[in-house]
């Protein structure tokens, strides 16, 4: 269970806000003139297990 | 306006493009072309660098060949920090992609641990859960986890599964209402000058009378330099995964949702770039 911290609603809205708006223009830095590389660790990781 | 959850996903899913370089005096028995690669922010250059490792190893002599290692700029990377955390402390306002040498000799015995498999990491991981766990919840929570629990965190972190991750993850994040927020925050400041590699001390994320510490509250306890008056030159940015939150910000806030998956804030402390 999380508490909802105790700061009002204006406060809030400013450092969250500061959050969200600069992770998006970190996407945008580091991330969309980039897309075409490879990824380093790929995303659908088949393991197979066991022996030949 | 976005939730809080997609902040986790903004976290987790963060990549640095980097192009890998092998270094000069590296004999070769033909020419070595750049590696490109999408690295994610929140693991470790060891961990997803296989296939740079690879790459490399096509074009070089067996015997020419010893434990790889990764430098920026003549700093040699370390990889038991996250590869977030280098790129912002060395390299933040270096052009993308970022550029990062590769060498198979000469090990830097004094600045790099070194990483023989896979296993070393998930060691390095995991201690990190468990230390981070004693500040937050005097251990209890990482205790009343099985072994499968640990190796659930080991592997989404290590196969990039988001949800597989969190499903256990968020049982490390739960506080009770009556505590207001965790015993201690998990929390490490990078510099690049000093002695010490960083600053780890105790450090609540209420007052005594209760009231809600803020980022700013913690840097001007810990870097007192870092936190800028009004109307003096800003010289020093406060980094967190890339971006630089509002001093205002709740460290409780911070600690549940900007940590990385080793449950620790990991703060850089560096010089505004002079352009």
């Amino acid at each position: 269970q999380t508490l909802s911290l105790s700061v009002t609603p204006a406060q809030t809205a400013a450092w969250r806000k500061q959050v969200f708006e600069q992770l998006n223009e970190r996407t945008k830095r580091e991330m969309d003139n980039f897309r075409h590389y490879e990824q380093a660790v790929e995303q659908s990781v088949w393991v197979k297990k066991g022996t030949m | 306006m976005a939730d809080d959850k997609d902040v986790l996903r903004d976290v987790w899913y963060g990549r640095i493009p980097a192009c890998f370089t092998l270094h000069q005096d590296q004999v070769t028995e033909r020419e070595a072309e750049p590696y490109y690669l999408l690295l994610p922010r929140v693991s470790y250059l060891t961990l997803v660098t296989d296939k740079v490792k690879k790459h490399f190893l096509k074009v070089m002599r067996a015997e020419d060949v010893e434990e790889m290692w990764l430098e920026y700029e003549g700093t040699p990377l370390k990889w038991h920090y996250p590869i977030g955390v280098l790129f912002d402390l060395h390299a933040s306002s270096s052009i993308l992609p970022w550029n990062i040498t590769v060498h198979f000799k000469d090990f830097p015995e004094r600045d790099l641990l070194h990483c023989s498999s896979n296993s070393v990491i998930e060691a390095h991981f995991m201690s990190g859960i468990k230390e981070a766990d004693a500040l937050k919840h005097k251990s209890q929570v990482v205790n009343d986890m099985q072994k499968k629990d640990h190796k659930q965190l080991w592997m989404g972190l290590q196969n990039d599964k988001f949800d597989q991750f969190w499903a256990m993850n968020r049982k490390l994040m739960e506080y009770s209402t009556e505590d207001g927020g965790f015993r201690y925050i998990p929390f490490r400041i990078y510099q690049t000058t000093g002695e010490r590699p960083f600053i780890q001390k105790l450090f609540r994320p209420l007052s005594a009378d209760g009231a809600v510490h803020t980022l700013g509250d913690l840097l001007r306890e810990m870097y007192p330099a870092a936190v800028t008056h009004e109307g003096a030159e800003k010289r020093l940015q406060v980094v967190i995964h890339g971006i630089e939150p509002l001093l205002e910000t709740p460290l409780q806030w911070l600690s549940e949702h900007l940590s990385h998956p080793d449950n620790f804030l990991h703060i850089c402390i560096i010089p505004v770039p002079s352009d």
